[in-house]
């Protein structure tokens, strides 16, 4: 099933064969072709090559054309500063510095970065139709304290009216910047409004769901499907994140992904999220990232759930890391044996101290149990059957890791991957059943 | 306790600035921070207690409201707008020495990092806990905290970073302030920072939210 259709059963909340994979590629991209964040989202070829390289190389479902919160931001009028390594970050508010709302106009298709943005759409879209684009538009609080800075805290007391105006037009903003994306052939928009997560669900109520449900519905009459995005300490806001009604939201590791799948299932709305960022995909290796993927897999389960990561990766997240989470989305049997590490740190490798006999072959195949699972079945079958002519000078072991001793000997033998099946203690074959003829030859070389 | 200093905790606690002032509504048309400060000094109380028993016990209320997700970023800023001006009649008394700050803290967003609204909380939560707070605003590398430091003697050092990728100035900049000023806490905060974090680049304290960082200085002063 291609991704799209995927993403689309999930969003409709309909129990899906193999969760969807969706991996919030921003600045990242540009680390994939070697360039720079800034030169990245400058340049509609390189956010194309940036991203049909993390297509390739992340298998996903779905991915974000451009993961920048600062277009609508930067054309009307807000300074940027410019680094090497993350998006810009915004630093002047315009109307704090005296200008006038009244004078803020509505972008078009021609300002700032937003032709950039729209080109490498029309460009992924010829490329991968069959893949969800995720068009991303700063949701409307955010981008109204870009406009106003951290005032607009105060002027929710202070000056309600002003406020209302003001989010009337940045959800404007983000009506108009949203048509154009799915003009350009997204599938999805995002809103993105992580701003949200530092006002109360009543000040939320107020000011920001009567603006961002206009979005929503307007992405409804589109036929198109909608997501809202929110990081940090947001769990106070996950229902009436929800009473907006978008398709989906996605939230980051600061909230537990159990407590908003009962609320978003509880009202009929999908979720995603929320693998841990930095200390996991960023820092962490690639049995960290699996053991984290496992966990949200576990945790979110085949209904209505997205796998992403909590926000936009690090330029600099390892690649390794990321396609360890790729190996675990497209097979149940990692999956698994992922589930049977999750005590290793606690474990030692097994002494291999007495395991090899002198003028005799061992083989060890690490299985997660050849009774239950089809590929470690025919790993052993296949050794069993090329070692019958070798009688007694071969001697074959299955470990399973289903058992502790199983994982000990998994760690002595250096194994990662599960089926394996190492000759005197080196790996031959990893998860691939190799041919009788092959393992004979292995076999006899290890003799020799 | 005097009822005028009850009155002012119950103003920095609601976010009610002056008597114009639209919010809380709750206590529209009344006396604010700014009135009520005023008509204590000149009633003769003394300027030590309108901040340790007007000001502080507000401030810290609603320190623990916002720690306990009872409110949000909105009401601690009104909180701390209400506060400062209120600071605002008791500087000649703490220019004079008549009253005194808890101690300073100084506090930036690290070199690499232009994001200011976590570290801007926290600025006006520990200054209206009591402290003097030397905002280095964003950006700032480790001279810049030495010559604060220089001027400021025994002051706490904030550092906040908001971005993975300046993480790791952060730790050469806890490890600079320790090496050239090795009895000074360095205190570090922000989105991807955590206790670990802290643990692993030599810091004293990682807080999670403003309160947080006050009741370290608390420990650290009282």
């Amino acid at each position: 099933m291609n991704g799209l259709k995927l993403l689309e059963k999930a969003f409709r909340l309909e129990e899906v064969e193999r969760i969807p994979w969706v991996p919030f590629v921003g600045v990242h991209g540009g680390n994939l072709i070697g360039v720079d964040a800034e030169a990245f989202l400058r340049s509609s070829k390189h956010i194309v090559d940036g991203i049909d390289k993390a297509i390739e190389l992340y298998k996903p479902d779905g991915i974000p054309v451009a993961f920048d919160l600062q277009i609508e931001a930067e054309i009307l009028g807000c300074k940027l500063a410019w680094s090497k390594e993350n998006p810009p970050a915004v630093i002047s508010h315009p109307l704090n510095e005296g200008a006038e709302l009244s004078s803020l106009k509505l972008p078009t298709e021609n300002d700032g970065r937003i032709p950039v943005v729209l080109e490498a759409t029309r460009e992924l879209r010829k490329k991968h139709p069959e893949l969800a684009l995720y068009g991303l538009i700063t949701g409307p609080f955010t981008l109204a304290l870009h406009l106003l800075g951290t005032d607009i805290f105060m002027k929710l007391f202070e000056d309600p009216d002003y406020v209302n105006e003001l989010m009337e037009f940045c959800a404007q903003v983000g009506t108009k910047h949203a048509e154009l994306l799915l003009d350009a052939g997204c599938d999805v928009i995002a809103v993105v409004d992580p701003m949200t997560s530092q006002i109360d669900p009543m000040s939320f109520e107020t000011f920001v769901s009567p603006f961002v449900t206009k979005i929503f519905d307007f992405v409804r009459s589109k036929k198109k499907y909608s997501s809202f995005f929110v990081c940090g300490h947001a769990q106070q806001n996950i229902e009436v994140m929800c009473d907006c009604k978008p398709d989906n939201i996605s939230i980051d590791e600061n909230i537990p992904l159990d407590f908003v799948k009962e609320t978003a299932l509880a009202k009929g709305i999908s979720f995603g999220g929320n693998m841990k960022l930095t200390s996991v995909l960023l820092l962490g290796n690639e049995m960290d990232s699996k053991k984290e993927a496992v966990n949200c897999l576990d945790l979110g389960g085949k209904k209505g759930f997205i796998l992403a990561p909590g926000c936009d990766l690090p330029m600099d997240t390892p690649v390794a890391n990321l396609q360890a989470v790729t190996e675990l989305v497209y097979d149940d049997y990692a999956q698994q044996v992922t589930r049977e590490m999750e005590h290793s740190s606690s474990l030692q490798p097994l002494s291999l101290d007495g395991h090899f006999e002198e003028g005799k072959v061992v083989v060890d195949i690490i299985t997660l149990d050849s009774a239950s699972c089809a590929p470690c079945q025919y790993m052993v079958e296949a050794v069993k059957q090329a070692s019958i002519d070798f009688g007694d000078k071969v001697i074959v072991n299955e470990h399973k890791i289903k058992d502790v001793e199983g994982i000990q000997m998994m760690m002595a033998l250096g194994v990662q991957n599960v089926p394996t099946t190492c000759i005197n203690g080196k790996v031959e074959f990893i998860s691939q059943i190799p041919r009788k003829t092959e393992i004979e030859k292995a076999i006899k070389k290890a003799m020799n | 306790m005097n009822e005028l200093l009850n009155k002012l905790s119950n103003c920095i606690e609601f976010g009610k600035i002056n008597k114009a002032a639209p919010f809380p509504p709750q206590m529209k048309g009344e006396d604010g921070a700014d009135e009520i400060t005023r008509q204590a000094l000149d009633e003769g109380v003394n300027a030590q207690d309108v901040l340790t028993e007007g000001l502080m016990p507000g401030m810290e209320r609603v320190g623990v409201k916002f720690r306990e997700n009872k409110v949000f970023v909105p009401q601690v800023l009104m909180s701390a707008k209400a506060m400062s001006t209120a600071m605002v009649h008791l500087k000649p008394y703490f220019d004079s020495g008549a009253a005194k700050q808890k101690g300073t803290f100084i506090i930036g967003t690290v070199l690499g990092d232009l994001h200011d609204i976590g570290k801007n909380l926290v600025a006006m939560m520990v200054e209206g806990n009591g402290y003097k707070v030397i905002d280095l605003g964003t950006d700032v590398d480790t001279e810049k905290y030495l010559n604060a430091l220089n001027e400021n003697p025994g002051a706490v050092v904030g550092l906040s970073a908001l971005l993975t990728t300046t993480m790791a100035n952060m730790e050469r900049i806890t490890k600079e302030i320790k090496a050239a000023a090795p009895n000074t806490l360095v205190a570090v905060g922000g989105a991807p920072v955590n206790e670990e974090f802290s643990k692993k680049i030599g810091a004293d304290n990682y807080s999670s939210d403003p309160q947080a960082i006050v009741e370290f200085l608390n420990t650290k002063t009282a």
